[in-house]
């Protein structure tokens, strides 16, 4: 609140002020008082209106000018009623008083669906866990009984399985709770061990698997960095064109390590190549092949970004696809 | 070697009974969660697969107990995967851990690595069929006195065929028991090391030993 905006407020007050200390001082000349004394008089008026006036600007002035620097420079706006106390003058005081009951009842409306979400996580998580017997135990059937039909219920169920596992990172990718442990991990083994998970598919399929020779220390959560590179896997074996194969190398850049996928597929149209991460995004690829959800990749973008990695993808329609997630070293991501 | 299954879904526990008998396996399994930590080491197994979600205790309090009276290795197998629930399983004393639904040949390959860790010696170092002996330490086959060396591929592979003896073993199957030791051959490699496999017996003097059944895989 600057001086100009506070004068233009009270000018009417000003206005009135002024005329009423003119006709007084008129009245008083009038009226034959001496002169002196009107204009002492008059001093003494001028003089305590200032300090009034500057007393209560002044106050008036600090409160809007924090109010006003806080509203500019927070960037969560919704602690703005923690940033500002009553000044002490009535509008002040209700603003604040307004600004708290408001952020409350906000609060306790956000707490209503977070809650609700949660409820619904937790429900989403048990019932995975719950359908995963079902799953087990069809699975041993199959294993158990081998004929060309049960074969077939079987690659089923394993699709089955692939979208239950996919509902279940859904659900805790858009947690606000962190339910992962990030621990020091060999980057070798984590993809061997999606290759040996992968292996009925990858065989099925006949795609060749070279496994580069590399050994890195990297920080993350084995289940979570798992769930991606199935992801990624089974992108290459749905997208797949003839000799199939797929690269997996690693190398270390400055303070990261960057693990690339590269298979030999169809690839990306460039211009999809862009939005290959977005929820939903099927594409060209995905009108092709029916299959798509668009879901996958957006899954894998998102997860990235909680484990505090990052994660890109390359393309020359026809020829490859290459995806790369970065690990940065040393773990200084996770204080984030 | 003897594997108990601790398991409360009938279904889950009659296949995978089933299925490790398969293989070769002694295998026994619980019928009642009375009393399980009693029941299960009066079994005497060599190996408990253990799940966590039981009636009564869950299996982390079973794991627990079990590790207070005696060492013999405990898989856990259950449902729930997070990295939480596997360290967890691993501070109460399993020695692995296998979430559900397990991929078969992970689920074989998991037990016999924990077998072979805990009973170094003795475990089933040696195997024969047909008097073609199999010596998975040295990494050789012998025949009537005749002894030679083969490959970490071809003693999987005859070791797979062997361990199924009469049975077909198809190239899928036996490419899948290759890859769970990170051996990720493709066809053609496949055919290869069955071809070398099949002269190096010869040389020994076996022929007609690996019999390729057309279409389906190969048997011994």
């Amino acid at each position: 609140m600057s001086l100009a905006e506070y004068l233009k407020e009270k000018l009417l007050d000003f206005f009135i002020g002024i005329l009423c200390a003119a006709l007084i001082s008129g009245l008083l000349i009038f009226t034959g008082s001496n002169p002196y004394a009107v204009v002492y008089s008059l001093v003494l008026t001028f003089v305590g209106a200032l300090i009034c006036i500057s007393a209560d600007y002044l106050k008036r002035r600090n409160f809007y000018k924090n109010l006003l620097f806080c509203m500019r420079a927070m960037d969560k706006l919704y602690l703005l009623s923690e940033m500002v106390s009553p000044p002490g003058f009535y509008e002040g005081n209700v603003l604040c008083e307004a600004l708290k009951l408001s952020n409350k009842a906000m609060n306790d409306q956000i707490a209503v669906y977070k809650n609700s979400m949660e409820e619904y996580r937790e429900y989403i998580e048990s019932w995975v866990h719950e359908i995963k017997t079902p799953i087990a135990s069809g699975m041993l059937i199959v294993e158990n009984n081998q004929s060309n039909a049960v074969k077939s219920i079987g690659e089923e169920i394993e699709k089955i399985d692939a979208f239950v596992e996919q509902a279940l990172f859904y659900s805790r990718s858009s947690s606000v709770e962190k339910d992962y442990i990030i621990k020091e991990q060999s980057l070798r083994e984590i993809v061997l061990s999606a290759v040996r998970r992968n292996s009925k598919t990858l065989i099925q399929n006949k795609v060749l698997v070279e496994v580069e020779d590399f050994d890195f220390k990297v920080y993350t959560d084995s289940k979570w960095i798992d769930f991606i590179l199935n992801q990624i896997i089974s992108n290459s074996v749905k997208y797949k064109s003839e000799n199939p194969k797929i690269k997996f190398s690693a190398e270390r850049i400055d303070t990261n390590v960057s693990l690339f996928v590269e298979d030999n597929g169809i690839g990306i149209s460039p211009k999809d190549a862009g939005r290959v991460f977005e929820k939903g995004f099927t594409g060209e690829n995905g009108r092709k092949f029916k299959k798509s959800t668009g879901i996958g990749l957006y899954l894998c973008k998102k997860l990235c970004e909680k484990l505090g990695l990052s994660i890109s993808i390359s393309s020359k329609e026809g020829e490859w696809t290459r995806v790369g997630i970065v690990f940065p070293m040393g773990g200084t991501h996770l204080l984030s | 070697m003897r594997i108990a299954i601790i398991e409360d879904d009938e279904k889950i526990r009659h296949e995978l009974l089933l299925f490790l008998q398969k293989y070769g396996y002694e295998v026994c399994a619980l019928e009642n969660f009375d009393n399980v930590i009693g029941d299960v080491l009066n079994k005497n197994p060599d190996l408990i697969l253990l799940d966590v979600n039981l009636p009564l205790f869950d299996g982390y309090y079973v794991c627990r107990e079990i590790r207070k009276l005696s060492a013999v290795p405990i898989i856990i197998v259950t449902s729930r995967n997070t990295e939480m629930d596997e360290l967890m399983g691993m501070n109460l004393g399993a020695d692995d851990f296998v979430s559900k639904p397990y991929n078969m040949q992970i689920l074989l390959a998991r037990i016999e690595a924990v077998l072979k860790r805990a009973y170094k010696t003795g475990f089933a170092q040696k195997l024969s069929y047909n008097g073609v002996s199999l010596d998975l330490s040295k990494g050789t086959a012998e025949f009537d006195g005749r002894c030679i060396e083969l490959t970490k591929n071809e003693i999987k592979i005859l070791h797979l065929l062997i361990k199924n003896a009469g049975k077909v073993i198809s190239r899928d199957e036996i490419m899948n028991a290759l890859w769970q030791s990170n051996e990720f051959v493709d066809d053609n490699t496949l055919t290869v090391n069955i071809n070398r496999l099949r002269k190096k017996l010869e040389e020994i003097g076996v022929g007609d030993f690996l019999i390729t059944k057309r279409g389906q895989g190969y048997m011994v």
